[in-house]
């Protein structure tokens, strides 16, 4: 499994799912219903200030595993399991991770 | 929709709930929620808090604890299975809560009540079983919720299929029918992790299996996400580990995601866990429906299920009453009469008689006539025990407590008004409180539980939150942060919130260097520092734990232990889990005895007094007092020269010029750096300046300049001015200036005619921003409608509103005034004793040293330690041999010497006197080391000089520590060669070869600093005289000679530090150093607090540049610039002509860490 930040396009549905992203140039689309839970953040290491009222976020964040397919290509390629991460503050998606034993073969 | 959260803790959860119980109110109604609950851990410490907030907030409480279950397969005084939350139900007039009460105080039963207790906070199950059913009707009243926490919850990680299933059955085996219920709650943790929806959805299924309602919630420890790094913090503080190890075990919240979410976010969860439990929208529904049943079942009413409000004192028959209480309070009263003023007739009785029946209606028509017999019979029970007692308070205002001895102020000699006390528009329950000997309070406590009954009795408790010092401690420790760092940084915090931490850098001079190192970050780029300021602002003000308050008892009635939760305190006896702020919500009657060491010590005195003359002649001689009616002495004094301190006549003039010379260091009240100066400026005459002295010194007064005019009017520099002649009668005593809460309240009954009680209403609204506009509306109306002109009104209401809120009650000073009056009167008379109860006690403010340096102005010898005179407690003797002899002198203790113990203590005093070292080591059985420390401080001397030794105290030690070092541990007797159990004197001493040099004054200066913390065979500042003259500094004993204003250098150790409220708001900070012949009191303002920075509270031996001001004709103080720390001597200021001193030479100080004993400052 390798661990990246990159960051990434992501378009979701009304309710907050994603469900297309852009990432190197290319469009992908959400094949299967994704997973979504918090993980923590060693927030005392990476954060320089916690003051009260920085809200949501300092604690954990959310992650999204989703599995995706190219939006265009054959229908052959296996679909690509990869964890997002939603910033709190700007709402915008980093890739987090990309599951080796998933990895497109071609790559 | 709405959604009730079930499982909340709030700030009440000591190292754990971060917000406090009307925020969570607040956030839960504005959602739309109709009820809240609050489910603290091991206690109802915030339930109280939580029924106010609800209903407040217009919602319904519920209440519940989140309590510890023990293992039944495991140890049962050790080993927890889990947690699980408990629900009382409510509508059963009160049969939920009473369980509730009864369930906490069993998990609390075994505990030992100290810190660092074995024995966890828990219940065991068949305790659990046995509460849930209400025993007169055999339902259910309390619900147990099977959660996360919970053993079951715990076994749902792994794929282990049975374990959960095996211990929820085990559950429903043990606990009745229908209190059970499953607690679903999804953090939304990674999958398959705690708190996960996966662990939530397992709950779900098996819930469903075993046909048990699944109810859901959030297991709330914040109001809103932004709580969720400050429970990390309180994580790290519970369990004394860093964030970084705890992120590692991993013992922290799995997520953030632990806040009061709204319902829609409830809802939405709610799906989740049925969306992946495989379920559909009809069981959505029914967990929702599930949740919002059970929370109905659980409302609470405060009145019926609680008590709210409803006062209840002990049943009169438990102090043997048997009619009608207030029959009985009145003929308690007309009894007083003939005690209280005797030979009273006349227009005098007509008034007080007038006064009596009026306080007699209002306590009839409150139903308190059993509150008034049961405090007599308290205080009556303590006189009985010989015990000295005395109330404070409001109370002294009322006649009826002057008539049954619970008070020994005349209300209406000093005009107190009874409407301050009680009244008929106020139907709480009124404080009074009951000082005694602070030596004898444990045993008053124990005798009121035995008095009452330990089912009618238990003793509050008090929230202890977290302040700068604290909070910054436990927040660099969760940062994992150096120990010694983070404790120089605390040890600058002085006096302020900690949430005011980053403003405070801005401010505060001695937090500039700091300020600068979060500034410009550490020199590693570390940013630590940053995120320390935040966090400890994070902690400000919250809970850490409850301890034993320090006066507070509570008495009920026989369901006194249905009404509370109880756990063991330090002290053995049972404390309530409420504190202060719940006993009037609660309808429960708190009696504030409190433990006075200034009553202790006039105790002390007094039987000292009776020791050394035990005749009414002798003490009268001593003490110079009158020669009263029949010429043998006055009539407080009696044969066997017992003095009653309260009977002694409150004109006595020797004692007035005694306060006036400002020598007042330990008077009671008023021996602080500034109240000497405000004596000093006053100069009492007489008894009512005593109680306006008292009154005055207090924020209020001193923040809003209401002292110095006063003080002009008073020495007449100015004409007192009225606002009103009717206001004349009521301003007289204090020369126009308001003072007294007595004078408010008459003030606007002459000028609205709304009668003292309404009068007492308006002055509590008074500061109150809500209720102030209608009592300023009020006010205008009717004194404009009494003709009153509109500049008089303008004026008027001016004074109410800026000086009503904080004005004293005059009450209060008249009843501090009485110890002060008679403190005073000790020192003046009785010196010797006095001091030596001072001493004994310990009641004042400044560290005992500076008592020593009081006793050398006084010309007082202090004894040496000696083994065969030295008692456990300080002594007044007869000094006799020597340039001191015949004098009275006081001999030092053998209590408090660093490493005796108690025990040996009391040997060495039942085996006294001894003839030799051998006989001590042999009776007395002390450790070696014991013997040392007792050698280098003298206590064999007179020993050694009788057995004809000529070794000095150095070869004596010596050959104590080569004893110590060449045999075992073994204590009691060591023969030395040549000993014989012979009276040949002792042979061991005498035989001690002499060879060293004596020890130098500064070396037994610096044993007695660090044995016992004063410095007895000289100052402790004498060896620092050489490099004082080379400073030209000037002696305290000298400064009231100069002329004011003119600039002296200073130098002393620190005795105090104060920095009371001022003017403006602007910090003034108060420190007097001890120079040996005197105390010098400096005020540092504004600019000289920058200039001396950290010096300002770091340092132990201060070098003071200032200018002398003169307080009073005996009064001076000094306006300092700047300070040097004298330890430093490359800093000082040596005039350019004298070469520098490279070394001060050694020092008493040098290496001794006792900074608080001998400082009275932890910094």
């Amino acid at each position: 499994m390798g661990m990246f930040s990159e960051s990434i396009d992501v378009a979701c549905s009304p309710s907050g799912q994603p469900e297309s992203l852009t990432w190197a140039g290319r469009d992908y689309l959400v094949c299967a219903d994704p997973v979504r839970w918090y993980e923590r953040r060693q927030w005392w290491a990476e954060d320089a200030r916690a003051p009260l009222g920085s809200g949501p976020g300092v604690v954990d964040h959310e992650i999204w595993r989703i599995q995706v397919l190219p939006a265009a290509g054959n229908n052959a390629s296996e679909p690509l399991t990869l964890d997002l991460t939603r910033h709190v503050g700007s709402g915008r998606w980093r890739l987090l991770r990309i599951h080796d034993a998933l990895r497109p073969r071609t790559a | 929709m709405s959604f009730t959260h079930l499982h909340v803790s709030t700030a009440f959860s000591a190292h754990y709930g971060v917000s406090w119980p009307e925020e969570l109110a607040q956030a839960a109604a504005s959602d739309g929620a109709t009820a809240l609950a609050c489910t603290d851990r091991d206690g109802l410490y915030g339930t109280i808090k939580h029924l106010k907030a609800c209903m407040a907030a217009g919602i319904d409480p519920i209440v519940g604890v989140d309590l510890a279950v023990f293992d039944d397969d495991g140890d049962h005084r050790t080993q927890v299975a889990g947690r699980v939350v408990v629900l009382a139900r409510g509508h059963n007039n009160g049969a939920g809560y009473r369980a509730l009460c009864r369930l906490v105080s069993d998990a609390h039963a075994r505990t030992s009540g100290k810190a660092g207790g074995t024995v966890p906070v828990a219940v065991t199950r068949a305790e659990l079983a046995s509460r849930t059913l209400d025993p007169a009707t055999l339902k259910p009243v309390l619900t147990v919720l099977i959660g996360p926490d919970s053993d079951v919850g715990k076994a749902m990680g792994g794929r282990r299929y049975l374990r959960p299933r095996t211990l929820f059955k085990q559950w429903l085996d043990a606990m009745p029918a229908g209190t059970v219920v499953a607690e679903i709650v999804s953090q939304l943790s990674a999958p398959g992790f705690p708190l996960s929806t996966a662990h939530a959805v397992r709950m779900l299924r098996l819930a469903e299996e075993h046909h048990v309602p699944a109810i859901l919630s959030n297991a709330v420890r914040y109001c809103a996400a932004d709580g969720a790094p400050t429970a990390d913090v309180l994580d790290s503080a519970r369990t004394l580990k860093s964030l970084p190890e705890l992120a590692g075990e991993p013992l922290l919240q799995p997520t953030g995601q632990g806040w009061l979410k709204t319902a829609e976010q409830m809802l939405g969860l709610g799906k989740e866990i049925i969306t992946a439990a495989g379920y559909g929208a009809a069981d959505l529904k029914q967990l929702m429906a599930q949740t919002e049943a059970l929370a109905d079942l659980c409302r609470m009413d405060p009145t019926s299920d609680m008590g709210w409000k409803q006062p209840v004192v002990p049943e009169a028959s438990v102090i043997g009453i048997t009619r009608d209480p207030h029959m009985e309070l009145i003929q308690r009263c007309h009894a007083g009469i003939g005690r209280r003023f005797p030979g009273i007739g006349g227009h005098d009785e007509k008034t007080m008689m007038a006064r009596l029946e009026h306080e007699l209606g209002i306590i009839r028509n409150l139903g308190f006539s059993s509150y008034f017999l049961t405090v007599a019979e308290v205080s009556r029970m303590i006189q009985d025990m010989g015990v000295r007692a005395a109330a404070r308070g409001s109370g002294a205002s009322s006649l009826v407590n002057y008539l049954i001895e619970v008070s020994h102020v005349n209300p209406l000699q000093h005009d107190l008004i009874f409407e301050r006390f009680l009244s008929n528009d106020r139907a709480t329950l009124p404080d009074i409180d009951i000082d005694v000997e602070s030596a004898e309070r444990h045993n008053v406590y124990r005798q009121i539980f035995e008095r009452f009954g330990s089912e009618r009795v238990t003793l509050m408790s008090m929230q202890n939150g977290y302040r700068a010092r604290g909070a910054v401690r436990d927040a660099g420790m969760a940062l994992g942060m150096d120990d010694d760092e983070v404790g120089e940084i605390a040890k600058q915090l002085w006096r302020f919130s900690a949430r005011k931490f980053r403003e405070a850098l801005q401010e505060k001079p001695e937090l500039k260097e700091f300020a600068g190192r979060v500034e410009h970050k550490d020199a590693d780029g570390n940013q630590q520092l940053d995120l320390l300021v935040d966090l400890t602002e994070r902690l400000d003000r919250l809970p850490r734990h409850i301890s034993m308050h320090p006066c507070g008892v509570i008495l009920g009635d026989a369901t006194l232990l249905d009404r509370t939760p109880v756990q063991p305190s330090g002290l053995g006896l049972p404390m309530s889990q409420f504190d202060k702020h719940d006993m009037d919500p609660m309808g429960m009657l708190k009696l504030d005895v409190l433990g006075v060491r200034m009553q202790s010590a006039m105790a002390f005195a007094v039987r000292e007094v009776i020791r050394l003359h035990p005749s009414k002649a002798e003490v009268v001689a001593a003490g110079r007092h009158p020669a009263g009616p029949d010429g043998r002495g006055p009539d407080y004094i009696a044969a066997d020269g017992r003095i009653d301190l309260n009977a002694v006549p409150l004109d006595d003039e020797p004692t007035y010029e005694l306060i006036r010379s400002t020598h007042t260091l330990g008077c009671f009240q008023i021996e602080s750096p500034g109240q000497r100066e405000l004596i000093g400026k006053l100069a009492p005459r007489e008894f009512n300046d005593l109680i306006i002295d008292i009154s005055l010194f207090r924020p209020g007064p001193m923040k809003s300049d209401m002292v110095r005019p006063f003080l002009e009017h008073r020495h007449g520099f100015a004409p007192e001015v009225y606002p009103h002649p009717d206001l004349k009668p009521v301003l007289q005593e204090t020369h126009g200036v308001t003072v007294f809460h007595e004078q408010i309240l008459k003030t606007f009954n002459v000028m609205t005619g709304c009668g003292l009680a309404r009068a007492d209403e308006f002055r509590r609204a008074l500061g109150n921003e809500a209720l102030e506009t209608a009592v300023e509306e009020f006010f205008r109306r009717e004194a404009r409608a009494r003709n009153y002109a509109p500049d008089v009104v303008d004026k008027v209401w001016g004074t109410l509103k800026a000086f009503g809120s904080f004005g004293f009650c005059k009450a209060h000073g008249a009843a501090f005034a009485v110890p002060t009056y008679q403190s005073a009167w000790l020192k003046a008379h009785h010196p010797e004793a006095f001091l030596a109860g001072l001493w004994e006690h310990d009641p004042g403010m400044y560290p005992k040293r500076l008592l020593v340096a009081e006793a050398r102005r006084l010309g007082i010898p202090i004894l040496p330690l000696d083994i065969n005179r030295s008692q456990a407690e300080y002594r007044v003797e007869r000094v006799e041999e020597g340039k001191d002899q015949g004098k009275l002198g006081i001999r030092l203790s053998l209590n408090g010497i660093y490493g005796l113990s108690a025990t040996e203590l009391k040997r060495i005093v039942a085996g006294q006197p001894y003839d030799s070292l051998a006989d001590l080591r042999a009776r007395s059985r002390l450790s070696k080391p014991s013997i040392r420390r007792l050698a280098q401080l003298g206590a064999f001397d007179s020993l050694h000089r009788e057995a004809g030794g000529h070794a000095n105290r150095a070869d004596l030690v010596q050959h104590l520590q080569q004893l110590q070092a060449g045999k075992g541990a073994r204590k009691g007797v060591e023969v030395l060669e040549g000993q014989l159990s012979l009276p040949l004197g002792d042979v061991e001493l005498r035989n001690i070869k002499p060879g060293l040099p004596a020890p130098t004054l500064v070396e037994n200066v610096r044993a007695e600093l660090d044995l016992m913390a004063v410095d007895v065979s000289s100052h402790l500042m004498d060896s620092h005289r050489p490099l004082l003259d080379k400073l030209g500094v000037t002696t305290a004993d000298s400064l009231l000679s100069l002329r004011n204003g003119t600039e002296v250098l200073v130098a002393g150790v620190r005795v105090a530090t104060q920095t009371p409220p001022m003017r403006g708001g602007r910090r003034v900070v108060f420190i007097s150093i001890d120079d040996g012949t005197g105390c010098v009191d400096s005020v540092f303002f504004h600019e000289a607090q920058e200039s001396a920075g950290p010096l300002l509270f770091g340092t132990r031996l201060l070098l003071i540049r200032g200018t002398t001001r003169r307080t009073g004709p005996r009064g001076i103080s000094l306006s300092a610039s700047m300070a040097w720390d004298l330890a430093r001597t490359a800093t000082l200021p040596f005039p350019e002509s004298t070469p520098h001193a490279d070394s001060d030479g050694p020092h008493p100080l040098d290496g001794i860490s006792r900074a608080l004993a001998i400082t009275g400052f932890s910094g």
